[in-house]
């Protein structure tokens, strides 16, 4: 072959056929779309539909604190994703990050209502372990079931999220509830475990130190780390591994500990910087889902999973913009561009049948 | 000249994944021929045939069929068109009798009912007409393979297949069964049908065919008459160079003092009821091959899975590795004393096909010192490791990143091998090595195989493809029904009529000549 391997690689980086830059430009594609069929809808309702889009795109950059309002609140999606995105990779199909969210944040309101330190780095970190712990133990079950009882992961988590809620409410309800006010809820955490600001215009809190920490772990884990490389094994294909030597039952346990180990964080992250006190039936409520989503769109992949939950809090603080100026235009419509989105990645045939022309193309021209 | 029923114009195909499988392919088949088509596997045959069969369509070309281009949506439509295919994997539903299984998709009826006397009155002339001996009203799980296959050729027929496409038909069977098939290909073609032949066995393509058509990497390299072509002229054309047959000459005799990496002893299974493993002692030595003869579904796959440590069934007996009874133990552990194992469904078992060949071929001994450091994966030391074995493999691709599914069938088993060559085993299971893949491809896996013996590794080589068995063992067991059924202290003293016997049953030998299975 007359072409160096240097020469060959180079090019194969810019080619369309190659997978990882078609990913790329399939999802670029796909947020284009959604945008225009966005502005189509926009036409309908709004009577200055080119300035709505444009609101949308650039509106959170308008005031430094619809900025710190996106920084703040995708933390806790992003751990989500996160749990997800793990638990996915491994083939597990564990949708129990809702009901972990939800029952964690028990912990975190447990130890955030109670005097345990006066030092207020400790009793925030505190707050955290709790929730990191009670995540971690109760995800496994589901994965325990399957692999001693061969019982349906999925069934198995999603009741698991009712009976965790169930028994949120009854913990609140019994041993944490609030006496100044009428709702179900806990009491107020006490100062010293809320999570103050590191740079409060932007509202960059120690949540974020730690979410970044998490992803880059988690990142190296994947990729370098001989567990990542059980995971992935296990994750495309459960009988190879298997064939392989490896032990799935210890592989799923573990996955499904950190997974809920960061959805635990997840919801501490959430409930100590957003709230003051903890209600189970609305502080935490639909992250655990959305972190399924992300890690979608993600493609299982962390960095890919904090960057999408990102860019979706960024179009949800968009519209919320674009509500200020134009109420014409309510601010679910950004559901409709995620639901695009998404529904244009997971497309297996989207722009497929280019690719496989271009394919033909490259295929005859190699022979020739 | 004849008659043309099928033509092929330029027919090409680009899968998804960028393999163009096959390049402006032209063929023409004529009426009442027996075609074979011969190439390596990923030559493009399956897809070629795939294409004719309506499951794929071509991205560009045409099919001319009875003298009009057809665009098939789907198989049904080229059933509909009189062309039927006989699957290398049957087709059939084993609780189903024989004539449920035929009549499936296209059943007489009365009214809204089916009609079940004419749907048995018509399978049986049809059987009885083609002399295939077949009791139509039996279940199919009750049926031997050959019989089976008589199903799925029926199942055409019934369906007035004119041109009937048979993939890799003889794989399943025995010498004696294959015989029986050919005589029944040739009362077929003399009435009228049309034949299309695929197969990796020259010396069968040879002996059944009136014209052969070669595809070598995706285009066509002809098609010639039978009597034009040697089997040389016919090697040469199929993988571009001549091919060394005799493995004797690699074959070193090394002294290994009869020490035995493998033992098994009494070793018995059951599922359902019935025993599948029915106590099977034998041992393999340092240095050599035991071959497992057999027609398949007669235990071999169970006895490699209780031997790999897979089998979830309880089983009992004794098995020794290396010394060290093994039978508690798990594949990890099996695989610490030196076991290594080429499965049989590679695809399944054998790799994760979405991730890179560098994750694929080190999946066995990902946790060895010499690819770890202290914390993490030696990402250079894999690739080493990796571009290393695609060197000595000769593992078409373009660099150790591509993505495991998107190599042809041969080269996959290629990383297969390597993987299981590179764990440097004592002892290796090899299950169906060469199945379902080319020439190119098996022979080297062959000598891979003969080179692990020479440096005295045992081998356990379990295949339904006694040539592969005659060529490779130093020693030879046939199973049937789950035992032993003959053992050849000398591959090199019988031959494939003698073993064929043994595998279908129809011989048995004494308690004390099996025993030397162990004992030798």
């Amino acid at each position: 072959m007359p072409d160096t391997k240097k020469e060959r690689e180079a090019r194969n980086m810019l080619s369309i056929t190659n997978s990882k830059v078609f990913d790329t430009i399939k999802i670029l594609i796909s947020i284009c779309i959604a945008f225009i069929i966005t502005f189509v809808i926009l036409c309908l309702i709004s009577e200055d539909p080119v300035n709505a889009l444009v609101t949308i795109l650039t509106g959170p950059f308008r005031k430094t604190r619809y900025l710190g309002s996106i920084i703040e609140s995708f933390i806790a999606y992003a751990f989500a994703g996160l749990a997800a995105g793990i638990l996915f990779k491994s083939g597990a199909f564990n949708l129990g990050a809702e009901g972990i969210f939800i029952i964690s944040g028990v912990s975190v309101a447990a130890v955030a209502c109670n005097p345990i330190t006066t030092n207020p780095f400790l009793h925030s970190a505190l707050c955290i372990l709790a929730g990191a712990l009670t995540g971690g133990i109760l995800m496994i079950i589901p994965s325990f079931l399957k692999a001693k009882f061969g019982t349906n992961e999925m069934v198995v988590s999603l009741m698991l999220n009712s009976i965790y809620s169930g028994i949120s409410m009854f913990i609140i309800r019994n041993y944490l509830l609030t006496t100044t006010t009428n709702t179900v809820g806990s009491k107020d955490y006490l100062e010293t475990a809320k999570i103050g600001y590191l740079y409060e215009p932007l509202r960059i809190s120690a949540c974020l130190i730690l979410l970044i920490v998490c992803t880059v772990v988690l990142y190296i884990i994947m990729y370098k780390t001989k567990l990542g490389y059980q995971i992935r094994l296990a994750g495309s294909n459960p009988k190879f591994s298997e064939y392989s030597g490896i032990n799935s039952f210890k592989l799923a346990l573990i996955t499904s500990a950190i997974a809920g180990v960061l959805a635990g964080m997840g919801a501490a992250c959430q409930l100590l910087t957003q709230t003051s006190f903890y209600q189970p039936d609305k502080s935490l409520t639909g992250i655990g889902f959305s972190g399924m989503l992300l890690s979608m769109l993600g493609r299982n992949n962390p960095i890919g999973i904090v960057i999408s939950a990102f860019l979706i809090k960024y179009l949800e603080q968009g519209t919320q913009v674009l509500y200020f100026v134009d109420r014409a235009v309510p601010s679910e419509i950004v559901a409709i561009v995620e639901g695009i989105v998404i529904l244009l990645i997971s497309s297996q045939y989207f722009l497929r049948g280019f690719r496989e022309k271009k394919l033909l193309q490259e295929g005859l021209k190699k022979d020739a | 000249m004849r008659e043309t029923i099928l033509k092929l114009d330029n027919v090409t195909k680009v899968y998804p994944n960028g393999t163009v499988a096959n390049r402006d392919i032209n063929m023409e088949f004529e009426k009442g021929e027996i075609h074979s088509i011969v190439g390596e596997n990923g030559a493009g045959k399956s897809t070629l045939m795939k294409i004719i069969f309506g499951i794929e369509s071509p991205s560009s070309g045409t099919v001319t069929y009875k003298g009009e281009e057809v665009h098939f949506n789907g198989s049904m439509d080229a059933i509909e068109a009189g062309i039927g295919m006989v699957h290398q994997h049957f087709m059939l539903i084993p609780s189903f009798s024989v004539v449920d299984n035929i009549i499936l998709g296209s059943e007489p009826k009365s009214g809204i009912f089916i009609d079940r006397k004419e749907a048995v009155r018509r399978t049986q002339e049809l059987s009885d007409k083609y002399h295939f001996e077949l009791d139509v009203t039996a279940k199919v799980s009750t049926l031997s393979v050959a019989k089976r296959q008589k199903v799925e050729i029926l199942k055409t027929l019934y369906r007035n297949a004119e041109l009937i496409i048979l993939d890799e038909p003889t794989s399943v069977l025995t010498p004696q069964e294959t015989e029986k098939l050919f005589e029944q290909l040739r009362q077929f073609k003399d009435q009228g049908h049309t034949i299309l032949f695929i197969s990796h066995k020259l010396e069968e393509v040879k002996k059944i065919s009136d014209r052969i058509s070669v595809i070598r990497n995706g285009v066509s390299k002809g098609t010639y008459k039978n009597e034009e072509l040697t089997m040389e002229q016919l090697t040469n054309l199929i993988i571009g160079r001549d091919l060394e047959k005799d493995f004797d000459q690699f074959k070193t005799h090394e002294d290994f003092h009869d020490e035995k990496v493998l033992k098994v002893e009494d070793l018995y299974m059951e599922r359902n009821g019935k025993p599948v493993l029915n106590h099977m002692s034998f041992a393999v030595k340092k240095g050599e091959i035991l071959g497992v003869a057999g027609v398949e579904g007669n235990g071999q796959q169970e006895l490699v899975k209780c031997l790999t440590g897979l089998e979830k069934t309880a089983y009992e007996g004794k098995i020794t590795i290396c010394d060290k009874d093994a039978l508690e133990m798990n594949v990890k552990q099996r695989r610490e004393l030196g076991t290594a194992y080429i499965p049989e469904d590679r695809m399944g078992d054998g790799i994760a096909a979405s991730l890179p060949i560098s994750d694929n071929i080190i999946s066995t001994y990902y946790d060895r010192e010499d690819i770890n450091g202290r914390f993490f994966m030696n990402q250079k030391a894999i690739n080493k490791v990796a571009d290393e074995l695609i060197d000595t493999f000769t593992i078409k691709t373009q660099d150790n990143k591509t993505a495991v599914g998107s190599l042809s069938g041969g080269n996959v088993q290629k990383v297969v091998v390597a993987r299981e060559y590179n764990t440097r085993p004592d002892l290796m299971i090899a299950e169906q090595p060469t199945h379902g893949i080319d020439i190119g491809s098996a022979e080297l896996v062959h000598h891979k195989l003969l080179e692990l013996r020479n440096q005295g590794a045992g081998i356990l080589l379990v295949s339904a493809d006694l040539n592969e068995v005659l060529d490779l063992s130093d020693r030879i067991i046939v199973m049937f029904n789950g035992q032993i059924a003959g053992y050849f202290p000398d591959a090199s003293k019988t031959n494939d009529q003698e073993l064929g016997l043994y595998m279908l049953g129809a011989r048995h030998q004494s308690e004390e000549e099996i025993g030397g299975a162990l004992n030798a």
